[in-house]
């Protein structure tokens, strides 16, 4: 009964959670509510999936909200200069990937933790898209077949959402299907015993900020999409987010390790929680607190770990 | 730790006061409460909307257009009467504010442009304020001397009073720029001012008869640095635009050299929205209030001469 707890116990808190909400909050259960909290739970999570995938790799990359808004900015810019949208979003996610080269060889060959690699990669991120606009947003004059990826439907589900379960799935099969998955775990879990093994695991924690700066750009770009407007802010914001989410996602499922289901489970925790406050009435400063909340108690589960991926184990 | 979690949430819920029967529901949306314009607007509105008895939602988008597009999406889903955005951004959240059209929900916006899916923007004439200060500005160094100016191009207001300031120049060629400080980052930006401005101020010191500022935040740190670089009242003209306390104190304060603004009437604005909506939810035809797309409120240019008494206004 305890192991059960342990493994599920906030997959239980958040199902009760979400039933007091259904029970309090006027239309929390409509269907067309739900589907907008899946939906805007699906922004964060895309970049979410990325920072774990990093964070199994032992490595924290605290550029993603950056970086999604570089990816954003560049496709942004690109449009705007009368270029073809797949070639500005191609545009938009290789400068993404380049950053998480870039956060990968800072971490493993100059050997600078992961805390500070890859806060400086952010800064320059910020900077780089202030050079591109100016401060300006670009707003409006997105082709409608662009706009219609954050903002077109299969069906009844939002395409943000089928975006995010092709990356889910994805993700999943790397890290439970692949031996570089297993190598990711190995890594980040013990990364001398990884050594030993005849692991290469300065390639491995490259792979894994790469892959995270990869998510953070498809974030921009779905954001960009959904929003049809991109800003040189547009994304910063979802790093402490993302981070909660994340930490959220360590207390369960496989509590004390990065696991992608605890990461969607976090994100839904996040997206329903501000839905159902606002849907509740509560100002804007009880959904701080009590997203702050959430994540000091987990932090509380998940500190040694996020001790290790920030300062860095061996390399 | 997650028994507590869930208790605390459930009793934050409980907590939440009911609102009175029948009472009509209004969400207000502010985009950055930690900017005193957009807090002044819609804690305006908020107290102008309970003193009518109304149930207020009171939501900061702190910044980021993910966040109020989704805070947009929520209250819709409240099923909200009403909706004020302060500051908003109704183009990136256009998806948003056409699914609350579609729902008959009336939105009047407050210094946010206009979009299709909005009743009405309550808003002062930027480029009568621009022309307003500029004017007076000139006006003061008897059209005469050399200034000195820090921009902003990164706010839709900010922009146009540079852009005015700018014919004003080209028709009055007896004053000269000197230097101009382009302020580009959004959430560091004292820092940026202080350090663009203080170079610009050390490089031509005793060249310079005025500082044109493009809003009151700006003008309070160039402020700070002319009396830290000794510079006394009536030395130098310095210029902003807002208005509020702060400004008014300064313009009182015999140390200072802050000579005038243009002060934008933000609370009488956000009650404005919230009475339109009033007459807009008892019947009354939207172009009974106004006919266009704008409802205009007058600014009010206050120096030495007009400045209220601490705790007062200009109007």
């Amino acid at each position: 009964m305890n192991e059960f707890l342990g493994r599920y116990g906030t997959v239980l808190a958040a199902l009760a959670l979400f039933a007091l909400l259904a029970l309090l909050a006027p239309n929390f259960t409509a269907p067309m509510n739900l589907v907008n909290v899946v939906k805007q739970a699906s922004y964060l999570a895309i970049l979410a999936v990325g920072f774990t995938l990093a964070l199994l790799a032992g490595e924290l990359d605290l550029s993603v909200g950056q970086v999604a808004t570089l990816a954003s900015v560049v496709c942004a810019a690109l449009v705007f200069a009368g270029q073809p949208w797949p070639l500005a979003a191609f545009a938009g996610l290789s400068a993404a990937l380049l950053c998480g080269v870039v956060n990968g060889i800072a971490v493993t060959r100059f050997k600078i933790p992961s805390l500070i690699a890859t806060l400086a990669v952010g800064v320059i991120a910020t900077g780089i898209a202030f050079l591109i606009t100016g401060g300006v947003a670009y707003v409006g004059r997105f082709p409608a077949d662009f706009v219609a990826l954050g903002r077109g439907t299969l069906g009844p589900v939002p395409l943000p959402v089928v975006w995010l379960g092709l990356l889910l799935a994805t993700a999943w099969f790397l890290v439970e299907r692949t031996r570089t998955g297993a190598a990711l775990v190995a890594t980040g879990e013990a990364p001398e015993a990884a050594r030993l093994a005849g692991i290469d695991i300065a390639r491995i924690k490259l792979l894994g900020l790469v892959l995270s700066a990869g998510c953070a750009g498809l974030c921009g770009l779905v954001l960009t999409a959904a929003l049809a407007s991109s800003s040189p802010t547009i994304a910063n914001e979802f790093l402490m987010r993302g981070i909660a989410a994340v930490l959220l996602g360590m207390t369960t499922i496989e509590p004390g390790r990065p696991n992608l289901a605890g990461t969607l489970l976090g994100t839904l925790v996040i997206a329903g929680l501000g839905n159902g406050l606002t849907l509740l009435g509560f100002p804007y400063y009880v959904q701080d607190i009590a997203l702050g909340l959430i994540m000091l108690v987990s932090v509380g589960f998940s500190a040694r770990f996020l001790t290790e991926a920030a300062f860095g184990g061996a390399r | 730790m997650r028994t507590l979690v869930t208790l605390a949430a459930a009793a934050a819920i409980a907590l939440a006061a009911p609102a009175p029967a029948g009472a009509v529901k209004l969400g207000i949306v502010a985009f950055q409460m930690s900017a005193e314009t957009h807090a002044r607007t819609a804690n305006a509105a908020k107290a102008a909307a309970e003193d009518k008895g109304w149930e207020v939602t009171l939501l900061n988008s702190a910044g980021s257009v993910p966040d109020h597009a989704a805070q947009i999406e929520n209250l819709v889903q409240k099923g909200v009467d009403a909706i004020v955005l302060a500051m908003g951004k109704p183009l990136q959240a256009e998806a948003q504010l056409a699914a609350a059209a579609a729902k008959k929900i009336p939105v009047v916006t407050v210094m946010s442009g206009t979009s299709p899916h909005t009743l009405f923007d309550v808003t002062v004439n930027e480029f009568e304020v621009g022309a307003k200060i500029g004017v007076y500005l000139l006006g003061l160094m008897n059209y005469q001397g050399n200034i000195l100016m820090s921009r902003y191009e990164g706010h839709q207001g900010t922009k146009i009073r540079g852009r005015v300031m700018d014919i004003i120049l080209e028709e009055n060629t007896g004053v000269k720029v000197l230097g101009t400080h382009s302020m580009a980052r959004t959430q560091s930006w004292r820092e940026d001012v202080k350090a663009g401005m203080e170079a610009l101020i050390l490089r031509h010191a005793g060249q310079f008869r005025a500082i044109w500022a493009s809003f009151d935040g700006q003008a309070f740190v160039i402020d700070d640095i002319l009396q830290a670089q000794g510079y006394k009242k009536g030395q130098v003209f310095l210029t902003g635009v807002d208005g509020g306390q702060e400004a008014f104190r300064r313009i009182r304060d015999p140390n200072s050299l802050f000579t005038a603004t243009v002060a934008i009437p933000f609370e009488l604005m956000g009650e404005a929205a919230v009475d339109a909506l009033d007459d807009i939810l008892s019947g009354t035809p939207k172009n009974e209030i106004t006919p266009g797309p704008y409802l205009f409120m007058d600014a009010v240019l206050v120096d030495a001469n007009n400045v209220p008494a601490e705790g007062e206004w200009p109007w």
